[in-house]
């Protein structure tokens, strides 16, 4: 299509559209830095980072290394697992490979609300109501995404490196250590990140998972924050709201063209 | 394709096997967990009390109380609206449209409605069921902006229009997906061919509609499959937002499945509302994957 400078009203309806998308982060931001917040867009009364100091000690920084810890552990769990499946996955000729791997794209599909029931009695069966047993949980449904994106970044792999490897007398734990993952360096950690973010921003597994509030991560404390009944303190969970979605905004930015090449790869098969 | 056996991989058969193991249980107790749900739609079992233990077989009793009861049709149907306006109409249809007029701009406009509308997406659900709650309150920006303003009575919008609340919020949240793959989607589009249609005298609505769409519409069929399938299971936005009231008017499926499971305790029932969600589920991907497949 040819490049062409906006007309007036085109201009307009895309300005009035990123104020309308930026406007609650604005809002978000006045209420954050000013210390006798109400709730409304002004410019902050009371300037000042108290809400941000009462956002990370006592209750929100415990809530804050329960994220940390189950988003950390979910993504390492998923990769690690991932990885060792996916290698054997991209390099082995086995029988039922496509059916393999066509049920791993189906189960991707699959909801997580789909077999939420039976994920919860299945932990509550065998004592997994707690961190590790969201770790797991997340994990397990993450796979099939990590397997299928870590095989297609272990494709791209030349295998002739391998072979020379081999032949200077390389084993199999050489090869792989020293040629296979340094290369696909970008796509693990691509995998990781995706894992970490969806981990941090999970909301309903946590819910039904964390039994005590000292388990709680960010997403159900906010949650249980501003659902409650009275006086809502508006500059405290705004300045919680702005920690707590750092890190999954931050990866993002940090991570964008990598990000960009797997969301190509898996998302469209055009 | 490879065709020879790799030595170092043949001479490992045993421990790439069993370096696979730990994924194949994980993927097996997935299978496992959905052949779970089927089998306790199937009986009365509950969340606590004498029915967690004792539970019986019920036969299809679940599945008809899906159909005689109040509940779970009332929540399909705010389901299929809160699809069709967030997600086809709302997400799909803007991020297209963003996508088109982004194209021919200066690239400092494009980064920074881009900016915008990711930062949208990013956020964790909860802060944007806060943000949106908070914006919408009565003392909230909306209503300081353009009710108190004109002498009106300030509006408690999550109450009086709970449900097109949700939906707005979540379009603000998802658009970003759809645009991006929009804008993959037109970069695949070849320039000589809209240059040729050109030629030939094409009108820019003729080459939008007879040219650009039939090229992309595998990208439409994908971006369907995924945010139809989202959405309709989309859990946190509402729940934090609406807990699925006033009333039932914004308890959508996923809302309806966890509110029967965990809230009621009634864990038959709630296998079976999720048994018939990826029953729906499976035959919407079904639909779209034929689009995708379909010759041009």
């Amino acid at each position: 299509m040819e490049r062409t400078t906006l007309s007036r009203p085109m201009a307009i309806a895309l300005a009035f559209m990123a104020v309308i998308w930026v406007s609650p982060f604005a809002w978000l931001f006045s209420n954050a830095f000013d210390t006798a917040a109400t709730g409304r867009l002004v410019w902050p009364q009371n300037f000042g980072i108290d809400n941000f100091t009462g956002a990370i000690g006592g209750d929100a920084g415990r809530m804050f290394l329960n994220s940390l810890l189950i988003a950390a552990g979910t993504a390492t769990i998923s990769v690690v697992v991932g990885a060792a499946a996916a290698y054997p996955l991209s390099r082995l000729r086995m029988p039922g490979k496509n059916a393999l791997l066509w049920t791993l794209v189906l189960l991707r599909m699959l909801p997580s609300v789909g077999v939420l029931v039976p994920l919860y009695f299945a932990a509550q069966r065998s004592g997994l109501l707690n961190q590790f047993g969201v770790m797991l949980a997340l994990s397990c449904l993450n796979l099939p995404f990590t397997l299928l994106l870590l095989k297609n970044f272990f494709d791209t792999v030349p295998i002739e490196l391998e072979e020379a490897a081999y032949v200077d007398g390389a084993s199999l734990w050489q090869i792989v250590t020293g040629i296979v993952l340094p290369m696909s360096r970008a796509g693990l950690a691509v995998v990781w990140f995706f894992s970490f973010t969806g981990a941090w921003n999970e909301f309903l597994l946590p819910l039904i998972f964390s039994r005590v509030e000292a388990a709680f991560p960010m997403s159900v404390g906010l949650y249980g924050a501003f659902g409650r009944m009275g006086a809502i303190d508006y500059g405290f969970l705004a300045a919680f709201s702005i920690i707590y979605a750092a890190p999954a905004v931050g990866v993002y930015f940090l991570l964008r063209r990598n990000m960009n090449t797997g969301f190509a790869g898996v998302g469209v098969k055009g | 394709m490879r065709h020879q056996a790799n030595p170092w991989i043949t001479s490992n058969l045993w421990l790439l096997s069993a370096a696979m193991l730990p994924a194949i249980i994980l993927v097996g107790a997935l299978l496992f967990f959905t052949g779970w749900a089927i089998t306790f739609s199937f009986t009365d079992l509950g969340l606590t009390g004498r029915k967690a233990v004792e539970w019986s077989w019920v036969g299809l009793e679940n599945y008809e109380r899906l159909f005689t009861r109040k509940g779970f049709l009332e929540s399909l149907w705010t389901t299929v609206i809160f699809v069709f306006f967030s997600a086809i109409v709302g997400q799909s249809v803007l991020g297209f449209l963003l996508a088109a007029t982004l194209r021919g701009t200066v690239s400092t406009t494009r980064s920074v409605v881009e900016v915008c509308i990711m930062l949208g997406w990013l956020l964790p659900d909860i802060v944007a069921a806060f943000l949106w709650s908070a914006t919408t309150s009565q003392t909230g920006l909306i209503n300081s902006l353009f009710v108190v303003p004109f002498g009106l009575k300030p509006i408690n919008f999550i109450n009086d229009f709970a449900l097109p609340v949700v939906t707005l919020a979540n379009i603000w949240k998802g658009t970003a997906w759809s645009y991006l793959l929009f804008v993959a989607a037109l970069d695949s589009v070849p320039r000589e061919i809209i240059e040729a249609a050109k030629i030939d005298g094409a009108t820019r609505w003729q080459r939008a509609w007879l040219v650009v769409l039939p090229i992309i519409r595998p990208h439409i069929a994908t971006n369907l499959l995924f945010i139809t399938i989202w959405t309709f299971t989309y859990f946190p936005l509402i729940f934090a937002m609406t807990g699925g009231g006033p009333g039932r008017q914004t308890e959508t499926l996923a809302l309806f499945l966890y509110n029967q499971s965990f809230a009621r305790g009634n864990l038959g029932f709630g296998s079976a509302i999720s048994v018939a969600m990826l029953l729906i589920v499976g035959a919407l991907s079904t639909v779209y994957l034929r689009m995708l497949r379909e010759p041009k």
